[in-house]
């Protein structure tokens, strides 16, 4: 039964249009390995946010097949597959439903039909990783969006999915809760047992992640690791992706025959070097003096 | 008038008036209080040479300001506190903070959406003051444009046009110029005229965000402001924004000022910084100051630009780089660098130690002490 | 906007009210609103304003908040009090002759204002006073989560095996929920508004309207993209109408459920019994 990696996720021949005339999604094919992290990007309306809509039946392809924990998803076995799945979305207001943080968490694990005290396990952990454990009787009024988007995480956390999907999670917030998520997922991929797909614009994202899916007008146009990828100027044109200031620097440098040798090797990993920066910023959440304030 | 002398007699370097300033809120009242205290529709503040955009003419000044949310009530939430700000005609400015510092709440201040509760707000010839019978602001909102963070938010007509020549229309513009001016705004940022008839939600979001921007500029605004732009927006669309945005202020002469998270996007073309932190301005300058000031950017919920690092790290290996301006762009850092390496292999060829390269970093980092 | 509208946003205190069962407080409320309708004195009104001042006090909120929250409908309350005084005075000439127990009437042209109408006026503003502060001590103690919990659960037993009540509930939930988000939004393009010329605050009243009709798209299409991103959000976390679900927050009804509803009982049938003794 076993073969050398469960593929988790299996997408095969997908075609998906919202209308007749334009089709978002052509011949897309795509596997995935369980404990992979993959970044789908690619130009606004390229089809990203649709393709990881198939994974858990929010969308259904006209033809091909998606296949999720080596089964095909069919409108049958779409609810127990979305039990298995999570996602967090662009607007932490269009998806925090309860009053309070406690109670928005609890919304998901009331769907799974969980007795109270393990709904308050789950809570009391959850919160606690994701640092808002002082947070749980707030209104989402109360919260600033980088608080609201980790409350997300934690409702989606919080039913143990094996996916965990995001869905530009990063692109509405500022720039210190940006890093604070992007930390969390590392955190999730070092932890191991989830499978990640992070929708993003972002290039520190990008980076970190395992593999790069990048999307143009719907079909796959690289599918490749962060390094190759941004080695390729004419995929990076395509994907509407700039290029960070520090592999702009690191080019130029090459181009004047600086840094082959030792001096870009510390140069080479961003994301190390982000990486022990995120960790010193986390320690200090808890002192979250910037609670809300009317912008 | 008296009101600009006074502060004019007291202007003083960006960093020295974020110490100094609060001992001159202490002083002021003394001296000047019986001006704030008659508020008299919009006073003229009497610029001696209105036409001229010399670099060192004020667009806006911005005087002890606070701001609270909801004043005398159970929900009142300070947003602003003791801001002092100077913005010359002609510079572009970027406005960083994290969410809740107050960033929006400034500019809304500043085309008077939102009136003082403490201090003087001066834009253009139109000074804001606190308790002041709301004035007729149309002729300052003529001049000073605000484009808000969502571009649904500008965008109510059946098209584009529409939603361009609303501006213009209210501030009694005729319609065939009105229309004149759309097209004029469509041409500033780069957009096809053709989409001048689309329905406005019909477009993608990279030209939903310009529309928006357009339809600010239709108005012909000497002053610009922009409430993160570019959030949203994929990176490449961000960086063209950015060059339209520097063409607005280097070919028009507007005013830009442009509020983001993202110091780094901005930092090729920005003059001058200012950085929002819990309702005050923490710091005004330009971008060497704010390099000086890198190790406090977290504590302001900002990113530390990968400019900043970057040249960090380098003059970390080549000190000669520390007395070198913060170089802008890429291509002049790798110059830069280029220049001190070929240098210094020219000079010696020593066996780095560890020692040496402790050395090293110590003038740069005595430099940015001396600074704070 | 959400600082002006402060009704709907739970005030946290200790207090007793906050504890009870909302089902309790709902059936209160509905009780309370029966004895207003049915009361057409002063002396009922007078009790009732007693009973719901011992309530407030309960609630440990100060009064001030509780008068805040009638701020934002003063223009109405004053609007109905005209509208009641101008109609009153325009019958007055018929009523004169009728009324004996008139204190004193003053006519101009074809307006007569007598105590009578006066009397009526003020009742019918105080009455929708009371019930603007009763509704916002609901909301100030119970979360909007559990009023609807609360409803859901006065309604179950009606709507039977259907799904009604749970569809309901989840409807309410997000409105209450939502419906600030869209007031803010609404605010917002008011000031992009403003910030182009058109400032309400300036405007005449035709302009207002017009304006407040511009509003209409663009509010309407964020609304409906919101609810979007809510149905997708609610789907992905595996929600599904009728579903089984288990309960975070049971509703425990206790003895001083019971008593409070009880004393609020009384209210109708005493409002009717002085209707037709006094």
């Amino acid at each position: 039964m076993e073969r050398e990696a469960a593929a988790v996720v299996e997408l095969r021949d997908i075609e998906f249009a919202y209308t007749k005339e334009d089709t978002v999604l052509k011949s897309v094919n795509l596997t995935v390995q369980q404990g992979e992290w993959i970044a789908v990007v690619g130009e606004s309306g390229c089809g990203k946010s649709t393709l990881v809509r198939l994974l858990n039946a929010l969308l259904q392809p006209q033809s091909g097949t998606v296949s999720v924990f080596g089964e095909k998803l069919t409108e049958h076995n779409a609810p127990l597959v979305r039990a298995r799945i999570g996602m967090v979305f662009q607007n932490p207001d269009n998806q925090f439903i309860g009053e309070t943080v406690e109670e928005d968490i609890a919304f998901g694990l009331e769907g799974l039909c969980l007795e109270r005290a393990e709904m308050e396990r789950r809570i009391e952990v959850y919160t606690g990783k994701l640092n808002i454990s002082s947070l749980l009787l707030k209104h989402p009024g109360e919260l600033s969006g980088g608080q609201k988007q980790r409350c997300a995480v934690a409702a989606c956390l919080s039913m143990e999915p094996e996916i965990v999907v995001f869905d530009e999670a990063t692109s509405m917030q500022d720039e210190r809760s940006r890093r604070e998520l992007l930390d969390v997922i590392r955190d999730m991929k070092e932890q191991g047992g989830y499978t990640i797909f992070s929708v993003t614009h972002d290039v520190d994202e990008m980076l970190a992640a395992d593999r790069i899916v990048a999307l143009q007008n719907g079909t796959i146009r690289a599918d490749c690791a962060p390094t190759s990828f941004f080695e390729n100027k004419e995929w990076l044109r395509d994907c509407g992706i700039e290029l960070p200031f520090r592999l702009r620097l690191e080019q130029q440098l090459k181009a004047r025959g600086i840094g082959q040798s030792e001096i870009s090797k510390k140069l080479q990993q961003p994301g190390v070097k982000q990486a022990v920066e995120g960790g010193r910023v986390r320690d200090r959440l808890d002192e979250s003096k910037r609670e809300e304030k009317i912008e | 008038m008296i009101g600009w002398m006074k502060v004019n007699a007291r202007k003083k370097s960006n960093s020295e008036a974020d110490e100094s300033g609060r001992k001159s809120t202490r002083i002021d009242p003394a001296t000047g209080g019986s001006e704030a205290a008659a508020p008299i529709g919009i006073i003229p503040a009497g610029n001696p040479q209105p036409t001229s955009m010399s670099e060192g003419d004020p667009a806006i000044r911005l005087t002890d300001v606070d701001y609270t949310y909801q004043a005398g009530s159970p929900f009142a939430a300070a947003a602003l506190h003791d801001v002092n700000i100077r913005i010359r005609k002609g510079t572009l400015v970027g406005i960083a903070g994290g969410t809740g510092s107050g960033k929006s709440t400034l500019l809304q201040l500043l085309n008077g959406l939102l009136l003082p509760t403490g201090g003087s707000v001066e834009v253009l010839d139109h000074a804001l003051l606190p308790n002041m019978q709301k004035p007729k602001l149309n002729t300052l909102r003529r001049r000073i444009g605000l484009s808000f963070q969502f571009p649904e938010q500008h965008l109510f007509e059946d098209t584009v046009e529409k939603d361009l020549m609303f501006g213009p229309l209210n501030f009694g513009l005729a319609r065939e110029e009105a229309r004149l001016k759309a097209v004029g705004a469509m041409k500033s940022m780069g957009l096809d005229e053709a989409l001048l008839k689309r329905h406005p939600l019909t477009l993608s979001g990279g030209q939903m965000r310009k529309v928006a921007i357009a339809s600010v500029l239709a108005a012909g605004p000497e002053i610009v402001m922009l409430d993160e732009p570019t959030a949203t927006l994929d990176s490449a669309a961000r960086r063209e924004l950015i060059a339209l945005l520097a063409r607005l202020c280097r070919e028009e002469g507007r005013t830009i000022l442009m509020v983001t998270h993202r110091i780094e996007e901005l930092m090729e073309v920005a003059d001058e910084w200012i950085v929002m932190h819990e309702g005050r301005a923490v710091f005004q300058g330009d971008a060497d100051e704010l390099a000086d000031r890198a190790e406090e950017l977290e504590h302001w919920g900002v990113a530390v630009p990968e400019q900043f690092r970057c040249w960090a790290e380098w003059t970390a290996r080549l000190p000669q780089l520390a007395a070198l301006p913060l170089p802008r762009t890429a291509e002049e850092m790798a110059k830069r660098i280029e220049e001190a390496v070929r240098g210094f292999a020219e000079r010696e060829s020593e066996p780095e130690d560890e020692q040496q390269k402790e050395s090293e970093k110590q003038p740069n980092r005595e430099r940015s002490k001396a600074h704070a | 906007m959400r600082d002006k509208l402060i009704i709907g946003r739970m005030i946290p205190t200790d207090s007793r009210v906050h504890e009870l069962d909302p089902r309790a407080k709902i059936t209160a409320m509905l009780l309370f609103t029966a004895a207003l309708i049915l009361s057409n004195g002063w002396p009922q009104l007078a009790a009732l304003t007693l009973l719901s001042i011992l309530v407030l006090a309960a609630t440990k909120i100060p009064a001030k908040t509780y008068l805040r929250a009638l701020r934002p409908l003063r223009w109405l309350m004053l609007f109905v009090f005209l509208f009641q005084l101008i109609a009153g005075a325009g019958n007055g000439a018929l009523n004169l002759s009728a009324a004996d127990a008139l204190l004193w009437s003053w006519t101009w042209g074809p307006f007569t204002l007598t105590s009578a109408v006066l009397s009526s006026a003020l009742l019918a503003v105080s009455r929708m006073a009371l019930l603007i502060v009763f509704t916002a001590m609901l909301t100030f103690t119970t979360t909007p989560s559990m009023l609807s919990r609360g409803v859901e659960g006065m309604l179950k037993p009606l709507s039977g095996k259907g799904t009604g009540a749970e569809r309901f509930s989840l409807m309410m939930r997000l409105a209450l929920r939502f419906i600030p988000a869209l007031l803010e939004e609404a605010q917002t393009i008011l000031k992009a508004q403003a910030a182009r010329g058109a400032d309400y605050e300036e405007m005449q009243l035709k302009e207002k309207a017009r304006l407040l009709l511009s509003l209409l798209v663009p509010v309407t299409v964020g609304a409906f993209r919101r609810a979007e991103e809510l149905t997708t959000s609610l789907e992905a976390r595996g929600y599904r109408i009728g579903a089984p679900r288990t309960a975070y927050r049971q509703l425990i009804w206790r003895s001083a459920d019971t008593w409070f509803t009880l004393l609020f009982a009384i209210l109708p049938l005493g409002a009717l019994l002085m209707r037709f003794t006094l």
